[in-house]
């Protein structure tokens, strides 16, 4: 999921940029002092899962944890997002500093947009939350493939064809997303009760 | 009884017990490592440069598209494509020796990755001289042979040795320039997690500081 330095045009990086500030602003904003804990582990735990590596398809494919960013922090996941990201560039040279921002899109925007998207169903405990949870993971994966397919076009590479190999390669992470995103909802739901409630009042 | 907190508490230990089992089971299903950066290296043997393009930690790129290119002005001198083993092979081209470019090769391994590497002139241009160098001295030995004999004898020696030598050398530049490579260590993933919870800790800091005092 990772775009590489050079690849795109400085106009998709400087858009990816602005969006990925704009976020990040809107996310910090939302954290509280009760949220900052929820926020630190979830970013380590994304920064660590990129090192997961599930071997199927022609290329090993990773973990990308999105989906329970999103269902767990809403907005917060951009910030959280952001500094795992960054991290990962210079420590692990995933990506890259310039591709920092088109990273964080393709990446924060699905988790946004699958907790607003399954907010409804997450809200009424139960079946309807745990179809949910497990939505939630498997969309985000799905999404964050068709935005890096989106960032490619504008290198001349074939939308359908690009997109086509990304979610074919992806579609054993989106189900091994979903079922990861169900059971730490399930696990929590019975830990950890009041957080969720906190966030799905 | 303090010691004994954990009595009342089975329940959660219990799910805990189980997510760490799920969670071992996930890790058992995959195995740790490094995916999405590809890289590329190439080393010269002769006339011809080899190159091998992978996936950290050890996939190799089928059907990657390999550009090379004139570091300085940007010029594709050339372009190909990886095989199964993510090996590419070419014949340096007659215009990179004559100006003596510094070659840059790029891998687009697709869906938005890439990578480089830089083959400087004097690290391939020795072997090509020797290459142009050899067909003429084949052809003046039957000249030579008013020279003295040692003389002619001492030529063939060195390029002997120089041949087997470049032979020999092979897998040791492979091992170099795989040495180069940089791979991601678990100092690396521990500072990393390090830096995370330093810099939430810090912003809690801060946060719990401006609560105290309004």
């Amino acid at each position: 999921m990772h775009i590489s330095e050079g690849v795109l045009s400085p106009a998709v990086l400087a858009g990816g940029a602005v969006l990925t500030v704009v976020g990040t602003a809107i996310g910090l904003r939302k954290i509280d002092y009760e949220a900052i804990p929820r926020v630190a582990i979830l970013s380590a735990a994304f920064f660590v899962a990129s090192l997961i590596h599930v071997p199927v398809g022609p290329v090993g494919l990773h973990l990308v944890l999105n989906g329970l960013m999103g269902l767990l922090l809403g907005w917060m996941a951009v910030p959280a997002i952001l500094i795992a990201l960054f991290l990962q560039a210079l420590l692990f040279q995933f990506g890259g500093l310039t591709v920092l921002g088109v990273n964080t899109v393709t990446m924060a925007a699905p988790a946004v947009l699958c907790f607003y998207t399954y907010r409804g169903l997450l809200r009424h405990p139960g079946t309807p939350a745990a179809i949910g949870a497990f939505a939630c993971g498997f969309t985000a994966v799905l999404l964050s493939g068709l935005l890096v397919a989106l960032a490619l076009i504008t290198t001349g590479q074939a939308f359908l064809e690009v997109a086509q190999l990304v979610l074919l390669a992806h579609i054993p992470i989106m189900i091994i997303e979903g079922i990861i995103t169900l059971f730490i909802y399930l696990f929590l739901q019975k830990v950890r009760p009041e957080m969720l409630e906190g966030i799905y009042a | 009884m303090p010691s004994k907190w954990w009595r009342g508490q089975s329940h959660l230990l219990q799910s805990i017990v189980q997510l760490s089992v799920f969670i071992i089971f996930i890790c058992a299903l995959t195995s740790p490592g490094l995916a999405h950066r590809a890289i590329i290296f190439a080393y010269a043997e002769g006339d011809t440069i080899h190159t091998e393009s992978k996936f950290v930690p050890d996939t190799p790129v089928r059907q990657g598209e390999v550009q090379v290119l004139d570091r300085k002005t940007g010029k594709v001198l050339l372009t190909g494509q990886t095989d199964d083993q993510g090996k590419f092979s070419f014949k340096i081209p007659a215009e990179a020796v004559a100006q003596k470019l510094d070659l840059e090769i790029v891998l687009e391994a697709g869906m938005g990755h890439r990578g480089e590497w830089l083959l400087r002139a004097d690290s391939y241009l020795q072997g090509v001289q020797k290459a142009t160098a050899q067909p003429p001295a084949s052809t003046s030995t039957p000249v030579a042979a008013e020279t003295p004999a040692v003389t002619v004898d001492r030529q063939q020696l060195e390029e002997a040795v120089n041949k087997a030598l470049e032979r020999q050398l092979v897998p040791i530049k492979e091992m170099l320039t795989e040495l180069t490579v940089r791979r991601t260590s678990l100092p690396d993933i521990i500072g990393g997690i390090g830096y995370i919870l330093g810099i939430f800790g810090l912003w809690a800091y801060f946060q719990s500081r401006r609560k105290r005092n309004p």
